[in-house]
């Protein structure tokens, strides 16, 4: 009855589909083909090279230092927004006075543009008149400001403190609809079987967060390796490139130097390492799933 | 049902409210920021408070900074390309929805996929094939950059609305004679408008907080979208310029922090109606 | 290219989305666009005089004036370039501008120019801007030197003399001063005041400039016209005098390798530092316009190396190749830098004009905010090698920013430092 009365035709996808095509799937592809050439800015002519690009990044230390910021960079940014998004997630969830208020205001760096983001940061960095320093100085914690952003020693720390901060209300919004679509039965149950505060969590809510848990991190993890407006306003990759991740990468060589076709390179080393990390995570936490409901 | 001892209940409160500090503390400090005379923000040891309240930062950051005429740049920009999204998302996301199987595999890889790759990647022919279509350093190319760019997560929350609506309201419709473009205009648009709009103010925040496409790809000071115009307000360090910077961070805010006030709750299950479908 | 076959679907997009979109009507007046660099607010006010002057004497051809900053000017041409919106007079310096001229992207100048500019502006500063093959990619209008601030009140303090245009300091002076204007008065080991304090945020066009007194040169050529990064005894003194200052005899500010030059003035402005060695001419600006009242303060001559000599590059004016307003565009640049206007924008940047008729005029002879010291600095001025190698700014931005932030750092040797850049920096030339 369905199929005779409503064949929808498929020609209405083509509004979506024609500039998906152009302005996403084509590039992307000679995207990947120009990593193959010798293509610069300016260049009269383009010749295809093989594989020079990616045998050229394997002696260029700052591709690897920048791969390493940039791994650096997520597993440390992905964690904490996801573990300190599950405690968050089960504080607002645990009917605490001003609940309601708290929930909005968590909210409140999901709205902001990534560029004020950063802005914000910087003048809470600011070895001057920064808050922080500000307020570690008065406490007498420091005696002298520090150079957040500039110093090898803090500007990693700090530009990741940042990316947490950034992400973790989408984290926890994603978290806390989890939290919320365990049926309130399920935990009383586990309670009167007396199960503590600890077992609860443990055996109730962890195995059933697990898929949101999982697939939250996979997304976060994505998202993290490929951020830019961030730590571009922060530090620009700097000091010293200590906070270059590949993205900022790629886009001095592509933009400050010329380099078109070694970005592009970079670019598909990228989507390769996070396709085999993403698939990696994928299989061993879909094997710890198994084995922890079997 | 609440059982957890006071003290532990006191201790939770505590956790709570330092996780709203750290992450409300910034916007607070900006906005306190851009009340203060310049000479007060680069005094070492910093206050909370403004000694003086001055609205100077904010006069300079909407007279002498173009952060008026980039801010009208980038919501022509947002809200042409959240209108174009739902033009041509809504007939997909029907497709979509009412055709199981078939097509609804590729799309849903592709929307996957999507998040995967780079930017930069696409960047570099994205701005041939613009600059050679005449569109490099215009609003249009940023447009359609911007429209394709938010498609993936308009599609799947419009295609959750669009599965809510009872199909049989389309199949009345059908029997009394309407073609597929007058059920997707008179009956189903109207059943989903509230999705509709909430999608629509989501591309608008999308582009109006997009950075890197409209760095790379708009050139001309004029047509800068007002996030670029920040990022490169800095100009030289250290000069008192962090007054109008923080003042004109804080209009650059307040259009997206109040969509997201109206968003919220639909947002939150938007996402979750077109996910535990899947 | 692989999208043609796409392209007319994309023209009947883009003709659809025009609907949505309106276009701006082309102006009957010629419209140039020029780009300036002018940052300090006297520079600024300066130029927008000079331009608005311009355009009430020439109606037909208007000029709008946009200003971009050093940081991002380099990628905002690049990419400017290749979408061919480009700006139709812009400033930028030597250095860059060959490289720009010898990719096609800019306007042969040497046939376009006045006879009387091409005289008048001395031959130094057409060196910086001419190519191996003789074309001119752009006009050079500004120089710039690197002098000492000093802080006066603590110079009296401690009992030093500055000394004078005719017996300059050697930097062992300026060493052995520095020790003896560092002061830790609660002797908890950290200085109140220091001797000296380096802004090393963006190192090294000054340190290769400065280096140059001692001979050193960075970038050597052989015979085959190959080049080479060599950092040898000379190109190692005014990084070990500087590491040296700062974390053996504690005599200079040890936390500046993140600031930048702008942000040493809040605490030298404090006293924390009694002198600004190796800064930019312009710096007097802000000690003009931001110094507390009273704030006494002068400049001290270049210091002498083995030579008083300083590399320089200039700051300079361009067409790029697709402005389509090329003959416009060069009269304004004739106009923006005749005598007196091109005085006017030196003396609003603080800089040196390079036309022999501008520098002579009396504004930069006067004693009053350093002019006299600072005007006689130029005439140390030489042309460095670097201002001649392909791809230098990629080996400064790729190679020697961050092997000198790490020894500004401490975290690296000399001798280190100067393996890395020699290895790297040779790769990165010949890439």
């Amino acid at each position: 009855m369905r199929k005779s009365g409503m064949a929808i035709p498929l020609w209405l996808l083509i509004p979506a589909l024609l500039p998906v095509l152009v302005f996403s799937v084509a590039p992307l592809f000679q995207g990947i083909w120009l990593g193959f050439t010798d293509y610069e800015l300016g260049a009269r002519e383009t010749r295809f090279i093989g594989f020079e690009n990616f045998r050229y990044m394997l002696e260029d230390r700052q591709f690897w230092r920048s791969f390493r910021v940039g791994g650096v960079w997520t597993v440390a940014v992905t964690t904490g927004e996801v573990v300190l998004g599950l405690m968050l997630a089960m504080l607002l969830n645990a009917r605490l006075p001003g609940q309601t208020l708290a929930r909005v205001l968590v909210l409140a760096p999901w709205a902001i543009p990534p560029v004020i983001k950063g802005l914000m940061w910087r003048l809470i960095y600011h070895p001057d008149a920064g808050a922080l320093n500000g307020a570690l100085i008065s406490l007498g914690m420091i005696d002298r400001p520090i150079q957040w952003l500039t110093s090898f020693t803090w500007a990693l720390p700090a530009v990741i403190v940042v990316g947490i901060w950034s992400s973790l209300p989408t984290t926890t919004v994603v978290l806390l609809a989890g939290l919320q679509a365990i049926p309130g039965e399920v935990r009383e149950a586990a309670a009167i079987d007396g199960a503590g505060a600890w077992g609860q969590f443990r055996h109730v809510t962890l195995p059933l967060m697990w898929p949101v848990i999982m697939s939250i991190t996979a997304l976060q993890a994505m998202w993290n390796f490929n951020s830019f407006g961030l730590v571009f306003v922060l530090t620009e990759g700097g000091p010293a490139g200590s906070t270059r991740l590949p993205m900022l990468f790629a886009y001095e060589e592509a933009f400050q130097f010329g380099n078109l076709a070694y970005a592009s390179a970079l670019g598909t080393v990228m989507t390769l390492v996070i396709g085999l990390v993403l698939v990696a995570y994928m299989r061993t936490q879909f094997r710890a799933a198994q084995g922890g409901t079997a | 049902m609440n059982r957890t001892p006071p003290l532990a209940r006191f201790a939770m409160t505590i956790a709570l409210w330092t996780f709203v500090f750290f992450l409300a503390f910034p916007l607070v400090w900006l906005v306190l920021t851009s009340f203060k005379p310049s000479a007060e923000i680069m005094q070492r040891g910093a206050q909370l408070l403004p000694d003086t309240w001055t609205l100077e930062n904010y006069r300079q950051a909407l007279f002498g900074e173009r952060i008026l005429q980039t801010a009208f740049n980038t919501f022509r920009v947002a809200v042409a390309s959240s209108l174009l999204t739902l033009a041509i998302a809504t007939p997909a996301a029907y497709v979509l929805a009412r055709r199981p199987g078939g097509v609804n595999k590729p799309v849903v890889g592709w929307i996957l996929i999507s998040q995967t790759f780079p930017m930069i990647l696409i960047i570099v022919p994205l701005f041939m094939i613009l600059s050679r279509l005449g569109l490099g350093n215009t609003h249009l190319g940023l447009v359609l950059v911007y429209t394709v760019w938010s498609l993936p997560f308009v599609l799947w929350m419009l295609r959750g609305y669009v599965r809510n609506v009872p199909v049989e309201i389309e199949h009345s419709a059908a029997i009394d004679g309407a073609n597929h473009f007058q059920i997707i205009t008179r009956v189903l648009i109207p059943l989903i408008l509230p999705g509709l709009v909430a999608t629509g103010l989501y591309g608008f925040i999308n582009a109006w907080n997009e950075f890197f496409f409209a760095l790379v790809l708009v050139k001309s000071p004029e047509l800068q979208t007002i996030q670029v115009n920040l990022a490169r307000f800095r100009g030289v360090e250290g000069l008192a310029r962090w007054g109008p910077l923080a003042a004109g961070s804080v209009l650059a805010t307040i259009p997206t922090l109040i969509l997201f006030g109206f968003l919220q709750k639909g947002l939150v299950s938007g996402l979750l109606s077109g996910g535990v479908k899947q | 290219m692989r999208t043609n076959r796409s392209t007319p679907v994309l023209l009947a997009l883009a003709a659809a989305a025009a609907l949505l979109f309106g276009s701006a009507a082309a102006q009957a007046p010629v419209q140039l666009r020029f780009v300036s660099l002018a940052w300090q607010e006297q520079a600024i006010e300066s130029v927008t005089a000079v331009v608005d002057a311009w355009n009430a004497q020439n109606p037909d051809i208007q000029v709008e004036y946009q200003q971009i900053d050093w940081g991002s000017i380099h990628d905002f041409l690049i990419t400017s370039f290749e979408t061919r919106s480009v700006p139709d007079v812009f400033h930028y310096e030597s250095r860059a501008i060959i490289d720009f001229g010898g990719r096609g992207y800019l306007t042969e100048l040497s046939g376009v120019l006045s006879e009387d500019m091409l005289s008048d502006v001395v031959p130094g500063a057409w060196e910086s801007v001419t190519d191996a093959d003789g074309n001119i990619w752009g006009v050079p209008f500004l120089w710039e030197s690197l002098i000492v601030l000093y802080n006066a009140d603590l110079f009296a303090d401690a009992g030093v003399t500055p000394p004078t245009i005719d017996e300059p300091w050697s930097w062992d002076d300026m060493r052995s001063a520095a020790a003896t204007l560092t002061q830790d008065t609660d002797g908890d080991g950290q200085p109140e005041v220091y001797g000296a304090a380096f802004g090393l945020r963006a190192p090294v066009n000054r340190i290769l400039n400065l280096s140059v007194g001692f001979g050193g040169d960075f970038f050597y050529q052989d015979a085959d016209g190959n080049w080479e990064v060599r950092v040898g005894e000379a190109e190692q003194q005014v990084l070990r005098i500087i590491t040296e200052m700062m974390f053996e005899e504690g005599t200079a500010f040890p936390d500046s390798a993140g600031l930048s030059g702008p942000e040493l003035f809040p605490g030298f402005f404090e006293g924390r530092y009694a002198m600004l060695p190796g800064i930019g001419v312009w710096a007097r600006q802000q000690i003009v316009q931001n110094a507390p009242e009273g704030f006494n303060w002068g400049v001290l001559p270049p210091l002498v190396a083995d030579t008083q000599e300083q590399g320089s590059a200039t700051q300079t004016l361009s067409i790029p190749a697709a402005s389509p307003h090329q003959e416009e565009a060069a009269a304004f640049i004739e106009f923006l830098l005749d005598t007196q206007n091109m005085a006017t924008l030196a003396q609003g940047d603080w800089l040196f004009p390079t036309r022999a008729s501008s520098f002579d005029l009396p504004e930069f002879q006067t004693s009053e905010a350093g002019w006299d010291v600072a005007t006689e600095s130029a005439r140390h001025l030489r042309l460095a090698a670097f201002q001649l190698v392909p791809n230098y700014t990629e080996v400064r931005n790729r190679v020697m920013t961050p092997v000198l932030q790490e020894l500004f750092s401490g975290r690296i040797t000399v001798e280190q430092a100067a393996a890395e850049i020699e290895r790297e920096g040779t790769r990165t030339i010949n890439r």
